[in-house]
């Protein structure tokens, strides 16, 4: 199989008063076709930073972004803005967290859609209409003809993002980038989301790379997960190996901060301290304040990401750890 | 969890609390209609207790909160403290009962006064509730300690600390009175995994230190497991299920508590279950469904639904509302410890991380 996103040492800089703060520091990825990539981390880690730049949304300046981003063999980093603009919202798509604000409130519905369609299609008006009524009826919206000339404030936040998902997969993208897609939205919501998310991947055999902070959303749809921590990728595994495995004391910490609802817990594991701002200037592994398994070694130098067992990459100089 | 002294009253007591939002329309302010946010909500809560109330967006579950510490004037429906109506009380006497019970919010960034430092803003409520000024500092100084902050602290402003700092600041502030009810509306929902568990662990730590009650609203359920006595899951401004923690997780009644529980990601891809996924949104909490709340999405409904109303019936100490909650199987058993092969690795490897805090 042959890498569909391959992202090579992305470092995205942004000059700040106190000098530059690299937010993504020497990433590296690949995504394959139909596969779903998890990126998990908390607030700060540079997920999203490291999306926007895939995407070619960080400004520059202020910001830098350095490294390779090959999409179908065409690094994304050197194609001229014209080019982008071509690849964006038709093979290459992207869905926001919070819906309301990427949806232009003066438009409805379906203009937004169609625009899209339009854009990148030569087609007439009415067959991408239809298009669009067709992509509201596969998101599961009832009545979508209907809908189509609502406006985005008649719509509820889990219909929004519906919407969102119709406009993203309208012109069927390779690859999809979703950033927090469920966050705002309650349980239930969720779960009709990312259920749709599954069941379009099945049929489209869209490749999505999935941005989120919830471990239990990864474990549902992720096929390969990569954490990060302070701008680095510190563990890169499938999922299943990621959950049962994990080589990195910040995976294992995470894991076992999420309360669960089928283990009885007297006390969950925290991670102590917390995520180095822009600021600190952490030596070393970024994790070893908060590392309960640090060693000198840690304070020194910074581990590179290295195999422990196929496609499973850990930054650890203690991997693996001892446990008995 | 500490245990619960059977006593004749509760220490709090809310009966039949209703409050509706009038929708004003127009330049003259017209009422045009009613936002029924919580309709009809009792429930008590014993010294020392976690009740949790959890439920979606609009449920009524934060209103109720508000209701509860008389911050929002109820419609009707009366709310005893330690056994006094809080309608029934003057400023003064109310100001007295503030420091019984006391508030954690959501959000840590917006319930911080930005201009006033720590110390400044826990001392506040001490110099309201009378302490002299020579004792503040002290007991500021004692608080930090007690949220796992330093001293120095208090010299600092919100901007200073991080989110989950901040959220410690906030627990400090409710804590500084010596509340004996706390009312944590979304404590923890607004910070990251890592710092939720350092929150999450402080609130259980200091319930048992010092014999507080908690009404602990929230949605994440696996959060709730974590911490509550009993729950109340709310639906449209109505519990339609209350039970203790053990029998809600077990043996949930409601189809709308099965869908809610079988709706959370669980973080083990081992273990995909069958789902019940509800259809469509949550009602307008204007109109709310004729007869149960719940009917236009439970996929068990009937016609006896939408003609009456089903009360919250108590069977064992679980009541449920729900004609047909008998005859409704759970969907497939949540996934039990039973059949769970123990990660003893990871299980090792995590007790460095409780080792490291406790």
């Amino acid at each position: 199989m042959t890498a569909l996103l391959e992202v090579r040492d992305l470092r995205t800089t942004f000059a700040t008063d106190d000098g530059d703060f690299a937010a993504v520091d020497g990433v590296s990825f690949s995504v394959d076709e139909g596969r779903t990539l998890g990126l998990v981390g908390e607030s700060g880690c540079g997920k999203s930073v490291t999306s926007l730049s895939i995407m070619g949304l960080v400004p520059q300046p202020p910001a830098r972004v350095e490294g390779e981003v090959l999409f179908d063999g065409c690094d994304l980093l050197r194609m001229p803005a014209a080019g982008l603009r071509e690849l964006r919202g038709n093979r290459l798509s992207m869905i926001f967290q919070e819906p309301m604000t990427s949806l232009n409130p003066a438009f409805t519905v379906g203009e937004q859609i169609n625009e899209a369609i339009l854009r990148h299609r030569k087609t007439s008006r009415a067959d991408a209409k239809a298009l669009a009524i067709a992509m509201l009826e596969r998101v599961r919206i009832p009545s979508p003809a209907q809908r189509y000339d609502d406006y985005p404030h008649r719509l509820s936040g889990g219909m929004r993002q519906r919407v969102m998902i119709a406009m993203a997969l309208a012109l069927s993208p390779r690859l999809l980038i979703a950033d927090e897609p469920t966050t705002a939205l309650d349980v239930t919501i969720q779960a009709q989301i990312l259920e749709l998310m599954r069941r379009l991947r099945e049929d489209m055999g869209t490749a999505i790379v999935l941005i989120t902070h919830d471990l239990g959303v990864i474990a549902e749809v992720a096929d390969d997960v990569a954490v990060m921590y302070a701008g680095r990728i510190v563990e890169r595994a499938p999922v299943a190996a990621l959950f049962s495995e994990p080589q990195h004391p910040y995976t294992i910490g995470l894991l076992g901060s999420i309360p669960q609802l089928h283990v009885q817990q007297a006390r969950l594991a925290a991670i102590e301290g917390q995520v180095p701002t822009a600021r600190a200037q952490v030596t070393g592994c970024r994790f070893h304040p908060r590392c309960p398994f640090a060693v000198d070694r840690c304070r020194e130098a910074s581990p590179p990401l290295a195999d422990v067992a196929a496609r499973h990459a850990v930054a650890c100089w203690r991997a693996p750890l001892p446990w008995q | 969890m500490s245990a619960v002294e059977p006593s004749v009253r509760p220490l709090l007591r809310v009966d039949a609390l209703v409050k509706h939002f009038a929708i004003r329309r127009g330049v003259f302010g017209r009422t045009s209609g009613r936002v029924h946010a919580v309709d009809g909500v009792s429930f008590d809560v014993e010294a020392g207790e976690t009740l949790a109330l959890v439920g979606e967006s609009g449920c009524g579950k934060s209103t109720t909160g508000r209701l509860v510490l008389r911050l929002l004037e109820p419609t009707s429906g009366t709310v005893e403290f330690e056994g006094r109506n809080l309608a029934s009380l003057d400023e003064t006497a109310l100001r007295d009962l503030r420091g019984a019970m006391s508030v954690i919010f959501q959000d840590p960034y917006a319930s911080l006064n930005p201009r006033m430092t720590v110390g400044q803003t826990l001392e506040e409520p001490l110099a309201l509730h009378g302490l002299a000024q020579g004792r503040r500092r002290e007991r500021v100084r004692e608080i930090l300690k007690l949220v796992g902050l330093a001293p120095e602290h208090a010299r600092r402003y919100p901007h200073e600390f991080s989110g989950g700092q901040r959220q410690r600041v906030g627990i400090a502030r409710a804590l500084a009175v010596e509340p004996r009810l706390v009312v944590c509306d979304e404590p923890v929902s607004a910070l990251d995994v890592s710092i939720q568990a350092q929150v999450v662990n402080l609130l259980r730590d200091l319930q048992s230190r010092l014999g507080l009650a908690y009404i602990f609203i929230a949605h994440d359920l696996a959060v709730v497991k974590f911490l509550a006595t009993r729950v109340a899951v709310m639906y449209l401004g109505q519990i339609v299920e209350f039970a203790g923690k053990e029998a809600l997780f077990a043996a949930p009644r409601h189809p709308y508590t099965h869908a809610l529980l079988s709706a959370i990601p669980i973080p083990d891809p081992a273990r995909h279950r069958g789902r019940v996924i509800l259809e469509g949104d949550i009602p307008d909490p204007a109109a709310p469904p004729s007869g149960c709340r719940f009917r236009t999405r439970c996929p068990h409904a009937r016609a006896l639904c939408s003609q009456e109303t089903p009360p919250l019936a108590a069977d064992d100490g679980h009541a449920v509302a729900c004609h047909f909650w008998r005859e409704i199987a759970p969907p497939a058993p949540l996934p039990g410890t039973a059949h769970t092969p123990r990660n003893a690795r990871l299980e090792a490897l995590q007790a460095a991380f409780r080792a490291s805090s406790a």
